[in-house]
This record gives structure tokens, sequence and C-alpha cells, in this order.
């Protein structure tokens, strides 16, 4: 097979999975939070309300697509596509079986990392470029925290990258199947929460939802959008939470694998694996998102610099240091 | 958090507060269990300080105005002859027993204007906006009179006796009626299909 | 705001240190009257400079209906209906200080089981008012889920209001002189008039036993949430004398900290017949106006389940003429409301309905601090204290 067909190929399925992933997140959401809040949640759109997240995303589609006299025009529509980008960039890295990638890139993490932080472009130009006071204070407080989450995002991982000694995806996979345990167990348990509580603000879901902060600044940076941009936004919000869970699982649960598997057969229980896993740590962030209000924008900040950030070079710290002792 | 302790009524507490009132203040009423203090309009800012000092009533419960008159547009005129007036309420109160004053003086309607209580009392700002656009008194010293509720370009001042409501103008209030009857020529039956 | 300083004129400071503000003009932001935390339709325009807020100017009156002047043409028994519709999340607590004041100036002695019927009945509506705010509060604040909780657990209390009264939000359910005889009862006029529906007492005491048991959540999810508290705590703290001099009343002035309750100083009720206590806060934060009102919930199912134990038996109407007519007189008579101070100046010449009335209601002054509270706040804690204040439009405009 040529590159190019098997570019193509890897691409459509990619296409094709994210918003799959994101339609069964956001079902696994609403059957979630109507179950902590004691109500039915949907029931009637078909097959028992299963099929609820797809009417979701058609309503969206026949919407108007409304643009405010004021708007940066081309500014404002192309807001939405950066965010995309990069959400579904990430896939690239995220390792089904040690074949089953898109491209197992030796600089896995950092692209992982590079890739992710596109987004904050999306999100401030989209904040920027609405005409909106609102929009614009969702927009300034999403660059505050996404720029502010980076750092204990990228610091904890540094702690896996030591540990693994590689930094390609796969090889942090296999080096943690080598290792018998996964890394969370095996000292990295520290980073993976810092990882998660960081994910949660990258991905601006309660309690770090104050770029949306519904009821104080109506929807931020997407309160001027509509129909297919708006979206845009709303499912990579649930691509972006399928792919954080699913480097989470990466680097630190033992990714595609579980102990006593043979790993012969890891292309077939392999995707199998790494969606459960997923959708287990998933199904955790929304049980956080709805029981817990949200931040202030200045204790947000002060849980990343004087926290998280200290916590996750300590982190490093003593990682390194096991590394040469033992 | 604590929890209070059990108060009960002190009647005897309530009368004395009464007798200290009525032994301060000239021409005052005490009618169904409201203490009323008729003031001259002169005196109206030191009245309001001395309750508020002297008489412990440091809660500032409300304050408004009445137009009396004998010709009005809306409800029923007074059966026995008044001179057309204002008159300004306040009500004082104290926040460790029921005491409650309510302060009265009565300005012209030619001269309606009266000295501003925000200075002793901050929370008078809103009250008297509000009775600076419902009867057109306009309170002197006030920071910011403009109008509260109503709209910026709205004329009249609604609370007035002579403001009709234009409403009952078109139709009368039925009054004691409970429900009115349907007017045989409004209902009429559209016929569908065909 | 920011003065610009010259480095050269601060020799103690190293020049690395030395950081010139950069003068910057306010923005204007306008919140509301369509805004998801405003209750309503209340306009703030606030000055903000980036997240602070400089200054806010409340704009009100897209909720005002006139009901003072609407009173001057309707009868005494006709305002009533009008008077449901100020507060309407605690439409029943409204009537009662108004009816109080209008037997007051006719001087009706009203029947002990009628009292007793109206306290239990005010009571359940200022049991629904906090289930209310214990889920529009953490909403605002940003927590999804007590909202679902709060609202369940509301209906039971609206069920049986609804079952005594025949409606939910207004029920104009008191008569001068006592209160209605329950829906569908039949004729006024039988000797032995069913005033409480059949099995009330049963449901009062289950719906009240959920009600503890909803308080019991609230503190555990709401109180106990790290997060919640630290959005609560040390926010938009209100002062005493702050409060009393703008007439800040009801559970937010009980939260700064003052002993001040209505139903404990007053009379317009059979209070003092039951056991219970006032909860008093200490900081006057917005976490005390919170805990103050959610206590008080667990105050008033006690006081409730206290009234149906020891309810006496009787007529519940007074003997009253057919045409109500209220003699010459003036009278206040106020009642401590879910919401804080409600009462009713009554000016009556006579006639059949007042020649004026002055509707002293508290979520009017309630509002009046905000311009004080959120100078300076941060644009998050303006939604938190506005939230903690708990007002409903109808109340501020009337």
């Amino acid at each position: 097979m040529s590159f190019s067909s098997e570019l193509l190929i890897k691409v459509l399925v990619v296409l094709a999975t994210a918003p799959v992933m994101a339609l069964g997140l956001t079902l696994l959401e609403v059957k979630g939070s109507a179950w902590m809040q004691r109500r039915p949640g949907p029931l009637h759109v078909g097959l028992r309300g299963f099929i609820f997240p797809l009417a979701t995303a058609a309503k969206y589609f026949q919407k108007e697509t409304i643009i405010p006299k004021d708007v940066d025009e081309p500014v404002f529509k192309w807001a939405p596509a950066w965010v995309i980008a990069a959400v579904v960039g990430l896939f690239t890295i995220i390792p089904l079986s040690p074949t089953l990638i898109v491209r197992d890139l030796e600089l896995g993490v950092f692209f992982l990392l590079a890739i992710s932080s596109i987004s904050t472009i999306g999100v401030l130009t989209a904040g920027w470029s609405s005409a909106n006071k609102f929009s614009l204070m969702g927009g300034l407080r999403a660059a505050g925290q996404l720029i502010a989450y980076e750092l204990p995002l990228i610091l904890s991982v540094v702690g896996v990258v030591i540990q693994a000694e590689t930094m390609s995806t796969v090889g942090i996979v296999e080096k943690q199947i080598e290792f018998g345990f996964p890394f969370v167990i095996a000292g990295q348990g520290i980073a993976f929460i810092i990882f998660m509580i960081a994910a949660t603000a990258e991905m601006m879901r309660t309690p770090f939802d104050m770029p949306i902060g519904e009821s104080e600044l109506t929807m931020g940076f997407m309160t001027e959008y509509s129909g297919i941009r708006f979206l845009i936004f709303y499912i990579s919000e649930y691509i972006n939470l399928f792919v954080m869970c699913a480097i989470a699982s990466t680097l630190f649960l033992g990714g595609y694998h579980i102990p006593l598997l043979p790993t012969e057969w890891v292309n077939f229980y392999g995707p199998l694996v790494l969606i459960g896993k997923t959708f287990t740590l998933a199904f955790l962030l929304i049980a956080i998102r709805w029981s817990f209000p949200r931040f202030r924008e200045d204790q947000l900040q002060t849980l990343a610099w004087k926290v998280l950030i200290p916590l996750s070079l300590l982190n490093i710290m003593v990682t390194a240091i096991m590394k040469v002792v033992f | 958090m604590k929890s209070g302790e059990k108060k009960t009524l002190n009647q005897s507490d309530q009368n004395e507060f009464i007798n200290s009132i009525q032994s301060s203040f000239k021409n005052t009423s005490y009618n169904f269990d409201t203490l009323k203090i008729n003031v001259d309009i002169s005196s109206w800012i030191d009245t309001h300080k001395i309750l508020k000092k002297d008489f412990n009533l440091s809660f500032f419960n409300w304050l408004s105005a009445v137009d009396w008159d004998n010709e009005v547009k809306t409800g029923d005129a007074p059966k026995e002859p008044v001179t057309p007036s204002f008159e300004i309420l306040s009500c004082l109160s104290q926040t460790n027993s029921n005491n409650l004053v309510i302060s009265s003086t009565v300005i012209s309607k030619e001269n309606a204007e009266i000295e501003s209580l925000v200075d002793v009392f901050a929370g008078a700002n809103w009250h008297e906006r509000e009775a600076y656009e419902m009867f057109g008194i306009n309170f002197l010293n006030h920071p910011n009179l403009t109008k509260l509720y109503l709209p910026d370009d709205y004329e009249g001042n609604p609370l007035l006796k002579s403001f009709e409501l234009i409403s009952r103008e078109v139709k009368p209030w039925p009054g004691d009626v409970d429900v009115e009857g349907m007017p045989e020529d409004s209902i009429v039956v559209e016929e569908k299909g065909s | 705001m920011s003065q610009t300083m010259d480095p050269n004129n601060m020799p103690f400071l190293s020049e690395a240190s030395v950081s010139v503000e950069i003068e910057t003009e306010d923005m204007t932001l306008n919140i509301g009257p369509q805004h998801p935390s405003t209750h309503g339709v209340l306009r703030l325009v606030a000055k903000v400079n980036g997240e602070k807020i400089s200054s806010v100017e409340p704009v009100l009156g897209y909720m005002h209906r006139g009901y003072e002047k609407l009173a001057e043409v309707r009868t005494y028994p006709q305002v009533t209906t009008l008077v449901n519709r100020i507060d309407w999340v605690s439409g029943f607590a409204n009537e009662i200080p108004f009816i109080a004041g209008a037997e007051k100036l006719m001087e009706i002695e009203v029947p002990e089981r009628a009292q007793y019927i109206r306290l239990i009945l005010t009571e359940m509506a200022r049991i629904s008012s906090h289930f209310v705010f214990n889920g529009a509060f953490p909403l605002e604040i940003g927590a999804l889920t007590p909202i679902f909780l709060a609202m369940e657990d509301r209906e039971r209390v609206l069920d049986l209001l609804e079952s005594v009264t025949g409606g939910r939000f207004h029920p104009n359910f008191n008569r001068i002189g006592g209160v209605k005889p329950v829906a569908g009862a039949g004729p006024t006029t039988k000797k032995d008039i069913q005033d409480l529906p059949a099995g009330f007492y049963h449901d009062t005491k289950v719906a009240m036993e959920k009600v503890l048991k909803a308080v019991d959540t609230f503190e555990d999810l709401i109180g106990g949430n790290e997060v919640f508290q630290a959005r609560t705590k040390k926010v938009g703290v209100l002062t005493k004398e702050v409060a009393e001099e703008y007439g800040v009343s009801g559970p937010i002035l009980r939260a700064s900290g003052v002993e001040f309750d209505l139903r404990k100083q007053s009379d317009y009720l059979p209070y003092d017949k039951f056991d219970f206590e006032i909860p008093i806060g200490e900081n006057g934060d917005c976490f005390d106006r919170w805990s103050v009102r959610t206590s008080e919930m667990r105050e008033s199912a006690k006081i409730i389940l206290q009234a149906i134990e020891d309810m006496p038996s009787g007529p519940i109407q007074a003997k009253v003429p057919k045409v109500i007519k209220v003699p010459k007189g003036q009278t206040y008579v106020r009642a401590e409301n879910p919401k804080g101070e409600m009462g009713y100046y009554i000016i009556s010449e006579g006639g059949l309905g007042p020649y004026r009335l002055k509707i002293r209601t508290a979520s009017f002054s309630n509002i009046s601090i905000l311009p004080i509270m959120l100078e300076g706040a941060l644009l998050p804690d303006l939604i938190a204290i506005m939230g903690s204040l708990d007002f409903v439009l109808g109340d501020v405009d009337r």
C-alpha cells in the first residue's frame, strides 16, 4: 500500500471514529447526570433515548447559522476549526494496539503537548472576534486558564517519560507491560492526579468551566455561535474529553493492555480495552462535573501556580532520583 | 452558627417605649398597634436623627407618600373633606424588638419638596426615588434623583389620585361580580375542514 | 485607580520590581435584563476593570406592575389576589400581613384553627421558597445537581399546599376573618365545613420527614462541598450596621448576626405556642446566608410537625359582614416572609377598598445594598452575592 492511500484510510477512520466517540460520551454524560440527579434523562428519542445524541447533532445541522453584524467574519468563522483540528489531531498518537495507530511518533508525548495547545488560539479568537463583551471575557479567561494548566499537564507527563525512557506512546505502553504494573501504581500516582486535574481544566469542564460559565458569562466565548459552528465547539469538547482520557489511560493505566491477557491477541482486544478504560475515566470526570460548583478565576490560577506546578516539579525530581537509584 | 435564645413578647417593654416616644414628641397617635408621630416639615430630618440616636430605631424600614385629595380619579374619595396635600411617611424600627415608629409630615402640593433623608439613612435612596417618580415630590439634596421604575420618557406621576387608570376608564371594574359573562358577539365558532 | 509611578522617585525599589500599571478605561458591562443569573429581569450596569467591578448601578422596573395603584381600585378581598403575585415563590406568605392588617382595622378575632392553618401553610411556603434558593444558588455558582433534588422535594410541599388551597403558587386562600374551606368541600354555609383535605396530617408528616432528610442532604452536598465553601466563605460580607441602615431584613440580616425574627417578636400568627430556634450567622458572608436559610427549613419543618400535633378544632371563619367595609384608620402590619420583612401600610377611609396601600417588600430593600456590596468585587463574586441575596423580581418591583 502506498503511503498516500494508507494515510487516506487512516484519516477517514479517525474522522469517522472521533464523532462516534463524542456521541457516545454525550450519551454517557446525559444518562450519567440524569442518574446523579434522580431523573430518567432522555427516554423517548428512539431506542429508549439511546440515539438522543445523534438527534441533538442533527438538530444543530438544520439550525440557522447566525453571524452577528459586528463580528470579524473570517476569524469568527474559522475559530471552531482551530479547536476541532487540535483535538482530532491528537488521535494520531493514540495507540489502540502496537500496530493500530495512525503514526507511532518517536516524540509522541511532545506532539501531544504541542498540538493540544493549538485549541487556545481557536478559543481566544472566538472570544475576540465575536464583538461581545461576555465572549471577550470568556476568551480571555480561557486563554489564561489554558496557558496556566498547560504547564502542570506537561510537567506531570515528564515523570512518565523519565520512567519509560521514551516519548513514544506505544513505547510507554510496552514499558508498562514489561514492568507488569501500569504507571499509576508504579510511581506516577501523583502525576496521574495532576494530569487529570490539568486535563479537566484544559477541557474547560466543571469545576474549571469559567470560560463558559453559563450563569456568569451566558456561554462565554461560544455566546454568539449557533448552528453548525456551535456544534463543532460542542462536539470538539467531547472529542477532547475522549482524547484526554484515552491519553491518560495510555500514559498511566497501561493503555490497550490488561495484565494476564495474551499479547499476541492485542490487535483484537486492544481497542476494546482502551475504549473501556477511556470511558471509565470519562465517567469519573462526568461525576465530578455534576457534583461540584465552579472555582473562581483567581482560585483556579492559585491552584495551578501554587499547588500543581510545584507538586509536579517535585514529582519529576523524585522520579529522577528513583530512576538513578534503581 | 449559634442559635438564639427563646424570646417572648414583652408587653411592658413595648408600653414603656410608646410612653417615652409620646413624652418626647408632641403630636403622636397610637391606633391599631401603630405608633405614628406627626412632625413639622422643618423638623423632618432632626426627628429622624433623634429617633435613630436616642431611641435606637436604627432599622430603616420604608418611606413613601400619600396623596390626600377629595377629587379623585381612581378609587373612592375620603368621606370627610381633606386639605389637598402630600403626606410623607417613613417607618423606622428596632432590630431587637417589635418597636416601630411611623413618622409623618405634610407638605403642600404646590411646593412639593422636602429635605432628603439619605444623609441620615442611606437606605432612603431608592424609596425617595420611588416617591419622586410616583408622586412628583422633589427631595432636596438627594444624590441621584432619577426615575427608579418608570421609563425615562414617562410622563405623569402614577400614584397621584388625579392620575387615571386608563383601563378602568374604558371599562369600569366589575366590582363584586366575580365572573363576567362572555359577550354574545365575541363567540365565533370557526368551522374547520371542508 | 492606578497612579503612574515614576521609578526615578522610588529609590527604595530595585529596577526589576517597578511595574508601571497601564491606565485602562473601565468597560461597561450590561448584565441583564436577560441573563441567566439575574432571577428574571434585573439589569445591572457594571463598570468592570478586567474581572474587577468598580461600580454597579441596578436598573429596576422591568417587572413593575403598579400594585399600589391597582389596590386603590379594588375591594379588600380582591387585593389578596394581587398580593399573591408579589413574591411568587412564596405566594401564600404574602397574603398574611395584608389580611392581618385588614382584620386589625376591622377588629376581628380570627378563630384559632384558622390561625393554625395559616401558620402551617406559611411555613410550607417558606420551605418551598428556601428549596428554590437551595437549588438556584448552587446553580449560579456552577453546581448543576442540587436544583433537581430541590425541585423534586419542593414538589411534595407544593402538592400539600395545592391539596389545601387548590393553588400551587397563588393560593388566594385567606379570607378576612379566616380561611377558605378546602377546595371542593361543598357550600360554605354548611355547619361542619371540611377545612383540611383527608389524609393531610399523615401526608404532611411524611413530607416534613422528607424535608428534614433533604436538609441533611443539602448540608452535605452543598455546604460540605469544598469548592462551594471556597466560593462563598468571606465573600460578600455584609455588616450589621449597613444592613440595618438599608433596611435589609430576613435571613440576610440574621446571617449578619442580628437576632431578629418577627415570628418571635411579633404576634401576627401564634408562633409563641411552638418551640423553634432562630438560626443566626456570624460572618454575614454568602455561606452564612445559605446556612441560615437551610437551617430555617429545618425549624419550619419542626414548627409544622408541632402544629399538626396540637391542631385545635373549631370554626375556621369568624363572623364578618357580607360586604366588607373597613372602618377609617391606618395601620402597619408586617410579617416574617421567607425573603424578609414584608409589611402593608393600609390607609382606610371607610370605603370598600383601601385609600392607599403601601407595600413594603423584602427584596426591594435587600437588593438596594447591591451597589455597596459589589464595589470592588470580582465578576464571579457578583453572581455569588446576587444568588445569596435570594430576591424575586416581583418582590422588588411590585
